[in-house]
């Protein structure tokens, strides 16, 4: 089984209806991702084997798109509607193996894009926020430049996040794609260092400030100026760059956010065994993701909760360790960050290197003596309508403005501030061009629908045994083989993806609130179906006596409209019949088979959106057979589909028998329980049987 | 609603023998909603007769039009019909009478329009009401005893329904008449069952020529 | 002789009843007929039964008439409108057909012509009525009619109906629209007929019992399969399985069975479907009639 076997007849597009996508309400993965990632468009090409497809939809408003499926935090799979059903998609996971799978194609796609614009760009920072901004201003003709004053181009992704999690060919593929637009890419350049704010805005016509955190914040306790006590990104810069930071025999992280667990995983890499945080929060309250602290965990650093740092004991130059005083809340009745400590309750956490990561800010030095104002506080002063700071021309991006987040929203930023960019230079009203649509949600699913739902476990994620990961800092996590990513895959319910009533067509006759499994349609003088219940099965589409129904997500006329596409020319002399074989793309992934040259497959999400104008068509454009691949009720994605289909093939084989075909050409074979058998076999039986009858 | 049928292929293709170039009209009123004449069906029906045309040797070529309404005027208007020998309408006879007087070229009924009804459960039409013209539901709980007793009786039931009570005339329906008395013994209104019902006046109904109605105050 | 002149006698009526031949020959019915006679008061003249097309009951009554065989001409709305059935009303009279019985009539589906168009243009109670109103000297839209109508009218009922209610309103109607006799369905449990007679104590018509004879077992199951309100009880489809003679059993059986219902009612009606000369034997066995080999008297009582 591979992809090339299965390329042949899919006219399932994305792009269909893409306008009328664009206007129906997001599906929740959908609305949570910052970039509003189509996750159920490219998770159902995966579905269908169309990696590449995939990747172009995924590609098209994520420039950090391997990366994000290595390391992003995944809000999409947070509010995925599958958490009810059972357990959420593993969005991120098929994302990294679409792009995989997709690399060679991504490859040889890379091109420059002409320079259409007069304009030239500057960019200081290279990170999500300043790379999303320049792709996408490269994209729109302008000339664009980036500084950076690391000597690799991708901000934090390369600087610091460790390796282990982030696979720095994965980050190469995605700066590859944005460098090979044409970009400038000044490297080892630091703005105001070897040049200066004011040489850019002379020599450019707009500067994009992308500067990120870069710096950490240190405690003000006794002991932090020891040599061995270290900030986080300087420590995880080193060991980005693989220089090998030195550590004792026994870390201590202070801190309890994500950058802390990379800290302290990190400090496990270099050798240490006895690697242990401490952190103000109680485990509930601890900032970093439930799966990093587990993921820790499993790699055996310890978690020492509430207890705050008040002195680093240090002897002869030597740290000895860390003294605690027990927290009695991190929060105050508003929620916000105050701690108070029980002074009475001490304690001594014994180390001999200690690392702080308690946070970061922006190292904004280089604004001095130049037009952009900082505040009191030192923050930069930036106006949220148009991405600008005070200083005219000079805009900003990314979490020197936000604060620290994800990767991905700092590349959702970074999109709006090439838009304002591109805004200013054509000399349009920014404020206006930037304000984004409200776009309504689908909400939960209804819970008498999730009990109609089909449950199916999430595939498992594979991570390498911790000890072996703690070894080095290769990747810990293992991509999906093929067979695991098409079931996951086909876990996707599609939200948002159903139907839709041409009301024109509609005559109101209550067939597809009849025949819908689910509930979804609602029909007062015309049918409009619910998109919160829709399982976009197709059931109704098919069914419809006015062609009113059609589907956000596919095309329901597509395959008797391409019908003769795709069984081709009819050779008279043929020796073989020539079939077409409907299927659901899940199955021929699954139980993939190789077809001989006479069968034409048409694959579907699944064969309950087969109509009976799509079977009478394979005969009425020649071929001599044809036949449908159908899964039993249970192991189904859809309820009442096998019966349905039943029927309307019984009624193709009536019609046809009628003018005097034989019934026998249409055909059909039920997966039962052992569907990779019957798979196998169905097109050699189906061609014997249709041989025997002769040719139509 | 208007139920029909779609005529069975033979006879179709029967019709169709001297044409090769036809256009295919249904209507996405009534007959869609019993699937018969709808879009789809057209659909269907213009695929099976192509192939069939195609396996006799004869190919023809057919163009598929669905109007919301046949028997409208302005829904027919727009419609082309250059350069067709011939329009099968895939409306009920309603639609069939309507283009047969707009346009020049014959035009075939591809259906048997069958009866005013309702659906009884999906897939399962049935006829209620028989468009006598002298409605007599009140008496009969509702129940139309003109079109659902196989004899039209007025007065109650025939000797011949069935234990199970249905209709002695072996069409499976249900003998209208014990439904009526049930129907008005639950009423409490049996007495209208006791009253005898004098000979209906038929020439309401449509024995006596093509019927009309006249409104003329909304007349333009 | 109209039937309810001997009713009103205080005789006990009895009825045969004969179905005309598809064709034109009349012969063998007539000599049919004339072996019941003796045995019988009138004899029904089936029009057109069970849907299937014969020789027109009108005619057949016209030439018993001729035969002095008294017949009782039935007259179904199934084939005839208003008009037709009228003028036949009429011409039965000048004929000089003195009994006429007045049914719906089985529908054309069960017979041989299920194409045909069926009539029905008025049901059986607005056919008594209209017969009744010719009697007055009128058509049933007030037309004056010469000559004088006088016509025994009968209709028929279904002792035996789940619901029987319906059957007992329309009874009701018949009688009220001038049914002056009527004759039931086959009834086989003298039971059951009881309590029908019981129900229909409110109303006054001279009712005759139903006799189908029997000729078989597998004939008894039929008709409990396919017969409206006809029900054998099994004991008796056993006897007439473990019979010797079936003609002697069907005889025993149909005069036991008048025996056991002749005291609650006003006559009975036999159908003997083809077993016409049977009818004497029946009789004879249920103490009605004296078998001829004695020749003296036509009928007891
Ligand atoms: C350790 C760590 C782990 C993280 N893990 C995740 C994760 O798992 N998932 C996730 O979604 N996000 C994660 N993040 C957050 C993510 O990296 C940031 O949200 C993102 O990098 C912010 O992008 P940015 O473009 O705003 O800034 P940055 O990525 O910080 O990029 C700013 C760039 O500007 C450069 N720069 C600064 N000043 C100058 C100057 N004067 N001249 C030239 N160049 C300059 C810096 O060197 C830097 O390369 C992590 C962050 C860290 C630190
Ligand atoms: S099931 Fe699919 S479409 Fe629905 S929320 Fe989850 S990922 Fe998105
Ligand atoms: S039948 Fe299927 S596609 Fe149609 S509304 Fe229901 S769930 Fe959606
Ligand atoms: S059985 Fe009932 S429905 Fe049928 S003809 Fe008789 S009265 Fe009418």
């Amino acid at each position: 089984m591979g992809t090339e076997k299965r390329e042949a007849h899919h006219y399932t597009t994305y792009a269909y209806n893409a306008e009328i996508k664009e206007k129906r309400p997001y599906p929740p993965c959908r609305a949570a991702c910052p970039v509003n990632t189509d996750v159920q468009g490219y998770v159902g090409l995966i579905a269908q084997g169309r990696y590449e497809d995939a990747f172009e939809l995924i590609h098209a408003v994520n420039p950090i798109a391997s990366t994000c499926s290595l390391i992003c935090h995944h809000p999409c799979e947070q509010e995925c509607r599958r958490n009810d059903v059972d357990e959420p998609l593993a969005i991120r996971h098929l994302k990294r193996f679409a792009l995989e799978q997709a690399t060679e194609y991504r490859r040889k796609k890379r091109k420059p894009i002409p320079q259409t614009k007069e304009e030239s760009i500057a960019i200081i920072g290279s990170g999500p926020a300043g790379l999303t901004a320049a792709n996408d201003l490269a994209e729109l003709g302008y000339k664009v430049t980036v500084f950076e004053r690391h000597p690799t181009l991708g901000g934090m992704l390369s600087s610091a996040i460790p390796p282990y999690r982030l696979s720095r060919e994965a980050l190469q593929e995605d700066i590859d794609d944005v460098l090979a637009k044409g970009i400038e890419a000044r490297t080892n350049c630091q703005i105001g260092k070897d040049l200066t704010l004011n040489d850019l805005t002379e020599e450019y016509d707009a500067v994009l400030i992308a500067v990120g955190l870069s710096l950490s914040r240190s405690l003000p306790i006794p002991g932090v100026d020891a040599p061995d006590v270290l900030l986080a990104i300087p420590f995880l810069n080193d060991v980005a760059y693989g220089k090998q930071p030195k550590v004792g025999e026994k870390v201590l992280v202070i801190g309890g956010g994500n950058v802390a667990i990379d800290v302290a995983r990190s400090a496990r890499r270099l050798g240490c065994e006895h690697v242990e945080m401490v952190c103000l929060e109680s485990a509930e309250e601890m900032p970093a993701w439930s799966w990093e602290v587990e993921e820790a965990a499993e790699e055996a650093i310890e978690v020492h909760h509430r207890w705050g740092p008040q002195a680093i004991r240090v002897n002869d130059g030597k740290v000895e360790g860390l003294e605690v005083v027990k927290v009695k809340s991190v929060f105050d009745e508003d929620g916000r960050f105050s701690p108070v400590f029980y002074d009475d309750q001490t304690s001594f956490i014994p180390a001999d290197t200690i690392i702080i990561t308690i946070g970061q800010m922006s190292d904004l030095s280089f604004l001095e003596g130049t037009p952009v104002e900082v505040d009191e506080r030192g923050r930069l002063i930036w106006d949220r309508d148009t991405q600008m700071s005070s200083a005219d021309g000079i805009f900003t991006t990314g979490e020197v403005i936000t604060g620290p987040g994800s990767a991905i929203a700092a590349a959702a930023n970074g999109h709006r501030a090439a838009k304002a960019i591109d805004l200013y230079l054509r000399g349009e009203d920014i404020k206006l061009g930037l304000v984004a649509e409200e776009k309504e949600t689908i909400l939960a699913f209804p819970e008498e629908l999730v009990q109609k739902l089909s449950k199916q476990s999430r595939e498992k994620i594979v991570h390498l045994a911790p000890k072996i990961r703690t070894s080095n800092f290769d990747l810990f996590e293992v991509g999906y083989e093929e067979q695991a990513a098409l079931m996951e895959a086909r876990r996707c319910r599609t939200c948002g993806g159903g139907a839709i009533v041409n009301a024109a067509q509609c005559a109101a006759c209550l067939t597809c609130l009849r025949i819908c499994p689910y509930d979804a349609p609602l029909v007062t003088s015309k049918a409009q179906m619910i998109p919160e219940i829709c399982q976009v099965c197709g059931l109704c589409a098919a069914e419809c006596p006015g062609l009113a129904i059609n589907m956000v997500s596919y095309d329901a006329g597509e395959f008797r409209e391409h019908m003769s596409d795709i069984i081709g020319d009819v050779d008279p002399e043929r020796d073989a019949p020539i079939l077409v074989a409907f299927r659901c793309n899940h199955n021929a992934g699954v139980n993939g088979d190789q077809l001989p040259d006479n069968v034409r497959p048409v694959h579907m999400h699944c064969v309950s959106r087969l109509d009976v104008l799509d079977l009478l068509k394979a005969f009425e454009c020649g071929a001599d057979g044809a036949y449908v691949m159908i899964c039993d009720e249970e192991n189904g994605k859809y309820k009442n589909v096998p019966s349905r289909v039943k029927k309307r093939i019984e009624y193709v084989r009536q019609l046809i028998s009628n003018i005097g075909l034989e019934s026998e050409r249409l055909s059909y074979f039920e997966a039962g329980t052992h569907p990779d058998e019957v798979w196998r076999q169905a097109a050699r039986k189906m061609t014997e049987k249709v041989k025997a009858l002769g040719k139509d | 609603m208007i139920v029909a049928d779609q005529k069975p292929i033979n006879e179709i293709l029967g019709m169709l023998e001297r044409y090769d170039k036809v256009l295919f009209v249904g209507c996405q009123t009534c007959v869609a909603v019993c699937m018969a004449g709808g879009e789809k069906e057209t659909g269907v029906l213009a695929s099976l007769v192509r192939l069939a045309r195609q396996k006799a040797g004869q190919p023809i070529e057919i163009d598929e039009a669905a109007i919301q309404r046949q028997c409208e005027e302005e829904f027919i208007e727009p419609l082309e019909a250059d350069g067709y020998q011939a329009i099968l309408s895939l409306g009920c006879g309603v639609g069939v009478n309507k283009l047969a007087d707009h346009f020049g070229i014959p035009v075939l009924p591809g259906l048997n329009t069958g009866f005013m009804g309702h659906i009884e459960e999906h897939g399962v039409w049935a006829e209620t009401c028989a468009g006598c013209g002298d409605c007599v539901l009140h008496r009969t709980g509702g129940i139309c005893p003109v079109v659902r007793c196989a004899k039209s009786l007025m007065n109650g039931p025939c000797g011949g329904y069935t234990d199970d009570g249905l209709c002695e005339s072996g069409t499976g329906a249900p003998c209208a008449w014990i439904a009526i008395y049930k129907r008005l013994k639950e009423l409490g209104l049996l007495e209208s069952m006791t009253e005898t019902s004098p000979p209906k006046d038929w020439s309401k109904d449509r024995f006596s020529g093509p019927r009309t109605r006249v409104r003329e105050d909304v007349r333009l | 002789m109209k039937l309810t002149e001997l009713i009103d006698s205080g005789k006990f009526v009895v009825t045969g009843e004969v179905g005309p031949p598809k064709g034109t020959d009349l012969s063998d019915l007539v000599k049919e007929a004339k072996t019941l006679m003796p045995a019988v008061d009138a004899i029904n003249v089936t029009d057109m039964q069970s849907a299937t097309m014969y020789l027109g009951s009108l005619a057949t009554c016209h030439i018993f008439k001729e035969n002095d065989l008294e017949p009782v001409y039935q007259l179904t709305c199934r084939d005839r409108n208003r008009i037709a059935l009228q003028s036949d009303l009429l011409s039965a009279v000048t004929l000089g057909i003195e009994n006429v019985l007045i049914l719906t009539g089985d529908h054309p589906l069960m017979g041989d012509h299920p194409q045909a168009k069926p009539v029905y243009d008025v049901d059986s109670v607005q056919l008594l009525e209209i017969a009744s109103h010719l009697g007055e000297g009128e058509d049933m839209v007030g037309n004056e009619l010469n000559g004088k109508l006088d016509l025994c009218l009968g209709a028929v009922v279904r002792p035996i109906a789940e619901p029987l209610e319906p059957q007992i309103i329309k009874l009701e109607k018949k009688v009220k629209a001038g049914a002056r006799f009527i004759q039931t369905q086959g009834v086989f449990d003298a039971s059951h007929f009881e309590k029908f007679m019981n129900a229909i104590q409110h109303i006054d018509v001279p009712i005759l019992v139903g006799i189908i004879l029997l000729k078989s077992d597998r004939m008894a199951r039929f008709m409990n399969k396919n017969v409206a309100g006809v029900e054998v009880p099994e004991p008796l489809v056993e006897e007439m399985a473990n019979a010797k003679s079936k003609a002697k059993t069907s005889v025993q059986i149909a005069g036991r069975l008048i025996n056991e219902m002749k005291d609650m009612c006003q006559g009975v009606h036999i159908m003997s479907l083809g077993w016409e000369k049977r009818v004497p034997e029946v009789l004879a066995a249920a103490g009605l009639y004296e078998l001829p080999k004695k020749k003296k008297k036509k009928k007891v009582e």
